[in-house]
């Protein structure tokens, strides 16, 4: 009983860290511009990462490898290189669009200038995770994203045409530039390499086993699908509100508004409040996570539970790459369009990473009775070829759209 | 042969250029379209925190720093209409387009002056709805002459 | 050992992680040293010295011009085979890191970690 409790208290704590700024961002520009049509492309997203998520737990928990120690085994040094420059770089745009998209939300709260909140936001940050153990950030941030059910309630307050709704599940493929633009960004949105590259490295922080492998799959089919209900109804809010007004979300204040105008002062606080906690978490993780990456390819001793003084490098990488974010965020570029490259990038750096996990999760020779069965292979495979090809598209359409600007 | 390829990859370039620098400033019906569409969006998000700030449901904090950035957008968009060369035939939407952007911009400072004040709030959105009628209009107006 | 072994243990032991006889991460290995015929795995190579010789040479020159040379005992480690207890998703070790040269870029020593408020 006692387990099964602690399962739930873990996915309650993964339905609230899944978002963070890309996906309140792109899911909000989607609804306003597209009101439910590309809910579909949210849907893939979230299954993508479900999948991605999953066999990565899988392979930690019974070979207890990481993502970036399976790319240096199974890429070599080489190749294993470029894919972890090109995710540090990912990596650390993340971590910049998370910072601003944080102080954004405190001057929205507190109306201060923002390059101070950038550093109060990182302070705040470092302090959290030196006195928390790392199981306790993930429900600090995690419980504290569950504010943002206020999304749901607001869809339910709004009583959308929900026929309209359901059809946003049908896959189609406008031919616009732009429409195309933002079927890539939800997905990716939906679908950020850190995240997984966080949670392989964080099941073995926790000492994961074959005995969480159960843990790990309800975590990515339950965790990951309410989720995904949660970013499926910030396209439904801003669809239904925004659409017709015509109003282009270019500002993160906007995402709060629906719930601001269905609730009042209650619903725009619980709306603020659970997007800091959700792009908190996603600074923690991603900042985490190119630290991980880094320490792991190279074979440095790593890992929060390890402390600073057992692992230095680690933990001095991880303040250097804050460093450089908040060095991106201070330089007076609007977080909003960071978020946007990070986004964008990210999908184009994700076929390296994911290829070598599910090649190996599908290895018998490594994950022996654990490899990938049939459906689980069938999906990771068809969802690498999905990631190819918006892989290859990402960069045309974002110079075509002129960065989704029409 | 070399030199002869050297010379039309020149003029190309050339000619992309003089088309790229000659086409900005020039002010085409779309592009008043697309300006005039961005104020309307503008003047519909400032009339629901205006909404928000009259009926007193909002945080003035959150109101202020909202009619900061949309008013900056407003701004923004003035400026960039009010700079470009406008076509002949589009002359005096153009003219109507930057009175609007200059009143969104007005609305939105007095917002952000008085964000806790529920009679400002009211009035900032009645004047908002309106300002997005006339934002409406001229670019019914743009399309319809295209008809 | 048949060639076919072989292979399978260059092809397993190479890019593996190394950990020492407590447990702690202390490299990868980096490259091997091979003697003899049939070619026998005789040392581990672990250190930033030794990646260069991963890379293609072109990016090999720029690396070693921006870093410098394999300096061994300080960028470079050779691990004699007898140094190595066992195999399985990593190497451990017979002895402690510092024993045999390795994982010097962790000890906190040389980091100011120990200053930090929270140690």
């Amino acid at each position: 009983m006692k387990a099964i409790f602690k399962i739930a208290l873990g996915i309650i704590a993964a339905v609230g860290g899944f978002l963070d700024i890309g996906d309140l961002v792109f899911n909000t520009q989607a609804g306003a511009l597209f009101r439910y049509d590309l809910i579909w492309a949210v849907v893939c997203g979230v299954i993508g990462i479900a999948v991605y998520a999953e066999m990565s737990g899988r392979v930690a928990a019974v070979s207890g490898r990481p993502v970036f120690d399976v790319i240096r085994m199974r890429l070599g040094f080489g190749p294993g290189l470029i894919a972890l420059v090109a995710s540090t770089l990912v990596n650390v745009l993340t971590i910049a669009a998370e910072l601003g998209g944080l102080a954004i939300i405190l001057t929205l709260l507190f109306d201060a200038a923002f390059s101070m909140f950038v550093v109060v936001a990182v302070l705040a940050l470092i302090v959290i995770v030196a006195l928390l153990p790392f199981g306790g950030l993930e429900r600090l941030f995690g419980y504290g994203g569950l504010l943002l059910l206020v999304m749901v309630a607001t869809a339910i307050d709004q009583q959308p045409d929900w026929g309209a709704v359901a059809q946003g599940l049908i896959p189609s493929l406008d031919s616009s530039p732009l429409y195309l633009y933002f079927v890539v960004g939800t997905f990716a949105a939906a679908l950020m390499p850190y995240e997984v590259h966080f949670y392989s490295s964080g099941a073995i922080e926790e000492r994961w086993t074959e005995e969480n492998l159960k843990e790990n799959r309800l975590n990515a089919i339950i965790g990951y699908a309410l989720g995904g209900v949660l970013a499926v109804s910030l396209v439904i809010v801003s669809g239904y509100l925004f659409h017709p007004l015509g109003v282009e979300p270019n500002d993160l204040g906007t995402v709060a508004l629906p719930s601001q105008v269905a609730f009042g002062e209650t619903g725009l606080l619980l709306a603020l409040g659970g997007m800091l906690c959700c792009v908190g978490g996603a600074a923690i993780d991603s900042s985490f996570a190119a630290s991980y990456n880094l320490a792991q390819f190279l074979g440095w001793e790593w890992g929060r539970y390890r402390g600073p003084k057992k692992a230095p490098r680690f933990t001095v990488s991880w303040l250097a790459f804050l460093a450089v974010a908040v060095m991106i965020v201070e330089s007076g570029i609007n977080p909003v369009e960071i978020t946007e490259y990070s986004v964008v990038f990210s999908v184009v750096a994700l076929p390296l990473t994911y290829f070598p996990i599910l090649l190996i999760a599908g290895d018998r020779s490594f994950m022996g009775e654990h490899a990938n069965g049939r459906i689980a292979s069938l999906l990771g495979w068809v969802y690498f070829g999905v990631i190819i090809v918006l892989a290859l598209a990402s960069i045309p359409l974002l110079l075509i759209t002129n960065g989704g600007g029409g | 042969m070399r030199i002869a390829a050297r010379t039309a990859v020149l003029s190309a370039v050339v000619a992309l250029l003089a088309g790229l620098l000659g086409g900005c400033g020039d002010l085409s019906r779309g592009e008043l379209s697309r300006g005039v569409e961005s104020l309307s969006a503008l003047a519909a998000q400032g009339g629901l925190v205006a909404k928000g700030v009259a009926e007193d449901g909002t945080k003035a904090t959150y109101a202020r720093v909202m009619a900061k950035t949309l008013g900056g957008e407003a701004e923004h968009e003035a400026e960039k209409l009010a700079d470009a060369e406008p076509e002949a035939a589009v002359e005096a939407q153009r003219g109507e387009a930057v009175a609007v952007a200059r009143e969104l911009a007005e609305l939105f400072a007095e917002l952000q002056t008085y964000p806790g004040d529920e009679r400002h709030g009211a009035t900032v959105q009645k004047h908002m709805a309106r300002a997005k009628a006339q934002a409406d209009a001229i670019a019914e107006g743009l399309t319809g002459e295209e008809q | 050992m048949s060639e076919r072994d072989s292979i399978y243990i260059v092809h397993r032991l190479l890019d593996e992680q190394i950990l020492d006889a407590e447990g702690r991460r202390c490299g990868r290995v980096d490259d091997l040293e091979l003697r003899g015929s049939p070619p026998r795995v005789t040392a581990l190579l672990c250190g930033e010295g030794l990646y260069p010789r991963r890379l293609p040479r072109g990016i090999r020159h720029l690396w070693r011009r921006a870093i410098g040379p394999e300096r061994w005992g300080a960028n470079a480690v050779r691990i004699p085979w007898e140094e190595v207890d066992s195999l399985g998703s990593t190497v451990r070790l017979r002895k402690k890191a510092e024993e045999l040269g390795l994982g010097e870029g962790d000890d906190p020593e040389r980091w100011m970690v120990r200053r930090l408020p929270w140690n």
